[in-house]
């Protein structure tokens, strides 16, 4: 028998205090779960609920109702910021998420530094905070989860990639200047979701990894721009929780720096190891998305056992979903958490 | 200067990321007659096998090494002109590398390009976001040995069996390997989707095409 609800739940595990049992989240985002059986159950389907708020909040209630997830994570994407920035996005279809077709500048030089509360009126900001603020206002016990791109990947979006990798090194002050711009508006926009009702951002930052940067350039860049952005929304009183992409050997010893209130990362990481190195982080994850996705529902729940036996603090899948996911093996997932206590 | 100290400056601007550097011992390779061939091939590649080491040791990462290719190219601007050709048209390995349909992330496909085009093989690029269709009928059309496919996305690995199904379809599964790479991948899947090889990193997908046709 739960003693808490979700919310409470969620919140005491960042705010390292007591719970009942284990949170079992889906933060929203690179990471989300709203998979075509969840759309084909609900009627309401991406890529419409990627523009309209009505659609996106009545799909992550759907999406927490069907899976089992306890939050509300909003968006389905990782195209809100680029979008505003100005790169070219399309929006997808019910079975492959939004990806970028163009990024609108050449090189960390050509960035077009455009006024900040402009920005927050255009694009999809309106939609998704407007959808945070029915989320909120929906007066549930599930905690309401907004999500942002990392200051590296939005930079990463907006400046042509391949060029962005090496302008970090290259023209470090080109890229520095680059990386504030976006740190200030992600922080501005991230001000938006906590103004509309957002209890908990999540960031992602899969272009911050220690495999792509290495341990130099994560050090100039990822880590200080990802912990001023964190900075401020926990200024704003609201936690953070940070998702670090990839196998990060290289960049281990930073993680502690990280002023996030839970770090989640991706299935090779080993949690019980990182935790066992840095006992004041708050571990979630990191339950393999290629087992979601392809593995049987008893391969799952023992997955899932694992993690809850590893001392994972919250239980979540590792990586971005694919929307082929079933239902089956995810309310296997969430379903393991709630009765394994 | 000598020979080998031009082919030692080549492979020193390409491991030290120097472009002027890379296009000035190339000038002075042309000036002093050292063969283009030779020049790239001992000087321009070598240092860029040695940047791949680097990689591969975690000296190095992905800035580092775009801009060691970056200077690889630009020493390889000023010699090209200067090969002869049959040299340059020798039969090499044809392989059409990109990102399958739906996706858009092109580092990791474009760090196989760059250490398997020094690594010897000749590269057809197709970019990302890329339909089954066009792999299976760039491939047929150019004769190519090897379709080299990228994901990142878990959504989009389901584009590669088809890649794999069209070639069977017209017969050319055997004459064309299929190899497979990207964040959500494994050997498992490869097997499972009927490809040829399954790499983690771009030198591993290097050493399994050195491999495959050594």
């Amino acid at each position: 028998m739960d003693d808490l609800s979700p919310k409470e739940r969620l919140h005491r595990t960042l705010a390292k205090k007591s719970v009942d049992r284990r949170p079992v989240i889906c933060p929203g985002g690179m990471m989300n779960a709203a998979v075509v059986e969840v759309q084909e159950n609900s009627g309401r389907r991406l890529p419409a609920a990627h523009a309209n708020a009505d659609l996106m909040a009545d799909l992550a209630k759907e999406v927490s109702l069907d899976t089992g997830f306890e939050n509300y994570g909003i968006p389905f994407c990782m195209t809100v910021e680029p979008e505003v920035l100005g790169s070219e996005i399309d929006l997808g279809t019910v079975a492959c998420e939004p990806k970028i077709t163009r990024e609108i500048y050449p090189d960390a030089a050509s960035v077009v530094f455009r006024n900040e509360s402009d920005m927050l009126k255009s694009g999809r900001i309106a939609v998704v905070s407007e959808a945070v603020a029915k989320l909120a206002a929906s007066d549930s016990d599930v905690p309401v989860i907004g999500s942002v791109t990392g200051p590296v990947s939005t930079a990463a979006s907006i400046v042509d990639p391949m060029t962005f990798l090496k302008d970090l090194r290259k023209r470090p002050q080109d890229s520095h200047k680059v990386m504030d711009y976006v740190t200030n508006f992600l922080s501005a926009y991230a001000g938006a979701l906590i103004d509309s009702g957002a209890e908990i951002i999540s960031i992602s930052d899969p272009t911050a990894t220690g495999e792509i940067l290495g341990p130099k350039m994560f050090e100039t860049y990822a880590l200080p721009y990802i912990n001023r952005l964190a900075d401020y929304i926990r200024g704003r009183g609201v936690k953070v929780i940070l998702h670090i992409c990839g196998e990060m050997r290289a960049v281990r010893s930073h993680i502690p720096a990280f002023r996030a209130d839970a770090i989640s990362t991706d299935a090779m990481v080993n949690l019980k190891n990182l935790k066992a190195d840095y006992p004041d982080i708050t571990t979630m994850g990191n339950l393999s998305t290629y087992l979601l996705e392809f593995g049987e529902s008893d391969k799952v729940a023992a997955r899932t056992e694992a993690l809850l036996n590893a001392g994972i603090d919250i239980i979540a899948p590792a990586c971005g979903l694919s929307t082929a996911s079933s239902l089956k093996n995810l309310r296997a997932f969430t379903g393991t958490v709630k009765e394994k206590v | 200067m000598a020979k080998e100290e031009i082919l030692k400056g080549l492979a020193d601007a390409v491991v030290d990321m120097e472009e002027d550097a890379a296009v000035a011992y190339a000038e002075r390779a042309v000036a002093e007659g050292v063969d283009a061939y030779t020049a790239i091939d001992e000087g321009l590649a070598a240092g860029m096998q040695k940047a791949g080491d680097l990689f591969e040791e975690e000296e190095y990462f992905i800035p580092e090494l775009l801009l060691c290719s970056d200077a690889m190219n630009a020493g390889m601007d000023v010699l090209k002109p200067h090969l002869v050709v049959d040299e340059a048209a020798g039969a090499k390995i044809k392989i059409v590398i990109g990102v399958i349909e739906g996706d858009t992330h092109d580092i990791g496909k474009n760090l196989v390009k760059t250490l398997v085009e020094a690594g010897g093989f000749d590269v057809i690029d197709l970019g990302r976001d890329v339909k089954p269709q066009i792999f299976a009928d760039t491939a047929i059309a150019e004769n190519a040995d090897v379709i080299a496919l990228s994901t990142l996305m878990t959504t989009t690995m389901l584009g590669m069996p088809k890649v794999v199904d069209i070639l069977r379809e017209r017969g050319k599964k055997d004459a064309i390997k299929v190899i497979v790479g990207g964040g959500p991948l494994s050997q498992s899947y490869a097997d499972k989707i009927g490809a040829d090889g399954y790499a983690p990193s771009a030198s591993e997908a290097l050493k399994l095409l050195k491999k495959m046709y050594a």
